[in-house]
């Protein structure tokens, strides 16, 4: 094991690296800007080292401030958290040169899972159901025609070169087919120079769900189940939850050997998490593999007890992974709620200031990953997110009333959070029955979701 | 069963009571006191060795110390204590968490007459315990202005992580003009230069060459020019 690692990040993932470091009995030191002076982990770390102003371009994305500050503290190893420079894999690489070890992949398999459209061709070489597209690009109008027929309408016109959504359009039918491919055509040769074009089937009222897996140097993996991550707002996650109420339990336990085996297969090394699709009919689609520890990890280890940052810390240091797939039992159901510094009346938009009173809830299955403290001052230069509350209960009924309670208790003042949207969401009809999609709060609108609680 | 009576209510009163005394003393510290005790233990220890931390928790604190709590989060009042990396044979032996000394952290100086230079020591990072539980309730709110300059004085700080090599025009008593050199940064081989923060005469070098410095350290302080001089040293 380490003997003291640098965290690379801020907020409330620094915080939990810090615990997952406190547990292991590894020294932990926490690399901080200037805005972040006063933070929570910053105060209960190890060491705390300051490594630049507020901008992260020059603090938490800077490599060689980070680098810098981890030779100098004497560490042996970089935890990236996730965010800034966790998934990069010349980053993972100059840590390596400095003879410390990244805590996640290294760099030759963060490389190998850089290209989306080279990870889905990997990965679903290795029996992952891709997203059915045309077979290369479209050739003539005829050709787009035929391979939209054999897809199956709607269809989803993309430009190869594409980024941003230019160029990209919706067809249901092949008329709309031919109109559309010739403003694409145009559009996608103005922005873009080049004005290949391919077809993707498009998923109407979709839903995410992922798989976390954790594989060791040795080539064994295992899979933690998956977690339902439909309730995005602008392709934001809001609220995740696990076991997914979109597929049974043999679906799902297929879905998760799946994803485990392909990246076995593929040399896929410490945790990561499979992003899936999952359509009306209950089947799926993988587009992203994300080689980092993630935001809603604790939904996971509520359900199987495992740590997984411990679990991560171990895998990097080369250790075996210690757990088979028969050790990961799921138990129960888990919710987490992430708590933003956002404006739910004003279109989300994201606050900072001053934190007054601040009490997180507790009782049996309540859990509260925060960095808050009374008096702190969130800034306004990084990411809204103040915590996850995460609860679990035996059933998802369970977990649901325990986290009304819960989100009742939650007292953060002096800023505007999101907690409203929350409470809509457990009163939600749609949410109940386990029937959320990815487009659903966008296509009914936040201030309806709000409203329809207030009414109920 | 009786408590060995000497024994709890004496590690229960101590350190709240010298808590308390800490809080107390804190804003006087942070305006007065404190930077004139850094840049007296800047200069009188250099070249020495480092608090560590666990002396601090254990209260083997030395008067420069009394300082921590109120100026621990301070720009340019915190070094950090560096580790052994590099240091060739030199191992730090604390492997606990909370609690494990951080030993004495010497840092490779390269063209260095004994091939160890030390990392200053005023503000060294407590950041654990009980000086976090303090600092906690101190330290928010306080700007993040250098703790050395006044009317008369400006501090040049660091522009990165890394070591500090003063250069020629470091030396006190040396006039200079905004802007200038004086010296640099090593940020892992990579040079940050530290410009002089104002027109001036040095009066001070905060940290001694070879030093592990973070960014926004105070590395040295120049008595600003005035249009007629007057005690020149």
């Amino acid at each position: 094991m380490f003997h003291r690692i640098l965290i690379a990040n801020r907020g409330e993932i620094a915080l939990r690296i810090l615990r997952a470091c406190r547990t292991l009995g590894v020294e932990a030191v926490v690399a901080y800007s200037e805005a972040d002076r006063e933070s929570l982990p910053v105060q209960l770390a190890d060491e705390a080292i300051c490594i630049g102003p507020a901008d992260a371009k020059r603090s938490y994305l800077s490599a060689p401030a980070l680098i810098s500050a981890a030779v100098l503290t004497g560490c042996d190893a970089v935890h990236p958290g996730y965010g800034f420079l966790s998934e990069d894999e010349g980053f993972a690489e100059v840590v390596r040169a400095h003879d410390l070890t990244f805590v996640g992949p290294p760099p030759e398999v963060l490389d190998r899972f850089a290209s989306k459209e080279g990870t889905r061709r990997l990965l679903g070489a290795h029996g992952l159901p891709t997203i059915p597209g045309s077979d290369g690009m479209l050739r003539d109008d005829g050709h787009a025609l035929d391979e939209a027929d054999r897809i199956g309408y709607p269809v989803l016109i993309k430009p190869s070169a594409g980024g941003g959504g230019k160029g990209m359009r919706m067809v249901r039918t092949p008329r709309e087919l031919e109109s559309a491919i010739k403003v694409c055509r145009s559009e996608a040769k103005a922005a873009f120079g080049d004005d290949s074009l391919y077809l993707e089937k498009w998923l109407d009222d979709n839903r995410h769900v992922e798989v976390q897996v954790a594989v060791d140097r040795f080539g064994r993996g295992v899979h933690l189940g998956e977690r339902d991550c439909s309730v995005q707002r602008r392709h934001q996650k809001i609220l995740e939850e696990a076991p997914t109420p979109a597929l049974g339990r043999a679906a799902r336990e297929d879905l998760a050997e799946r994803a485990v085996r392909a990246v076995v297969a593929t040399g896929y090394e410490n945790v990561g998490t499979l992003e899936f699709l999952v359509d009306r009919e209950g089947n799926p689609y993988f587009i992203e593999i994300n080689c980092r520890i993630q935001v809603e990890h604790p939904v996971t280890e509520m359900l199987t007890g495992v740590d997984l940052v411990a679990l991560q810390l171990r895998i990097a240091a080369g250790e075996p992974l210690g757990l088979s797939q028969a050790d990961i039992q799921l138990r129960g159901h888990a919710i987490e709620f992430r708590i933003n510094a956002e404006d739910p009346a004003h279109d989300f938009r994201p606050g900072a200031g001053i934190v007054g009173q601040y009490h997180a809830p507790g009782g049996p299955g309540v859990r509260m990953d925060s960095h808050l403290y009374p008096g702190y001052e969130v800034p306004p230069f990084y990411d809204s997110l103040l915590g996850k509350l995460v609860v679990w209960g035996p059933d998802r009924e369970t977990a649901i009333a325990r986290s009304r309670a819960a989100l009742d208790e939650l007292l953060v003042e002096g800023l505007t959070t999101n907690i409203e949207i929350h409470k809509a969401l457990l009163a939600n009809p749609a949410f109940l029955e386990g029937h959320m999609t990815t487009n659903l709060l966008d296509r009914v609108g936040s201030g309806a979701f709000l409203a329809a609680a207030a009414r109920a | 069963m009786p408590e060995p009576r000497d024994a709890k209510p004496h590690a229960s009163t101590r350190r709240p009571a010298e808590r308390d005394a800490d809080l107390a003393g804190i804003d006087a510290l942070i305006d007065r006191l404190v930077p004139a005790l850094t840049a007296k233990l800047a200069s009188t220890h250099l070249g020495e060795l480092e608090v560590r931390d666990r002396e601090w928790r254990i209260r083997l604190r030395r008067p420069p110390g009394a300082g921590w709590n109120g100026e621990l989060r301070r720009a340019g009042d915190r070094a950090t204590d560096r580790g052994p990396r590099g240091a060739a044979g030199h191992e730090s032996h604390g492997h606990g968490r909370a609690g494990a000394p951080s030993d004495v952290h010497r840092l490779p100086v390269p063209g260095g007459s004994n091939g160890t230079g030390t990392v200053a020591s005023p503000g060294a990072t407590a950041g654990t315990g009980l000086a976090s539980a303090s600092s906690l309730a101190a330290s928010a709110g306080h700007p993040s202005r250098p703790a050395h300059e006044d009317a008369g004085r400006r501090v040049a700080t660091s522009p990165a992580v890394g070591v500090f090599r003063p250069g020629p025009r470091a030396a006190v008593g040396t006039r200079v003009r905004e802007g200038d050199a004086l010296g640099h940064v090593d940020v892992l081989g990579v040079p940050e230069e530290v410009p002089a923060p104002a027109n001036g005469m040095v009066a001070e070098l905060l940290v001694e060459g070879g030093t592990a410095v973070e960014y926004g350290q105070e590395l040295v302080l120049v008595a600003l020019s005035s249009p007629v001089e007057v005690g020149r040293p």
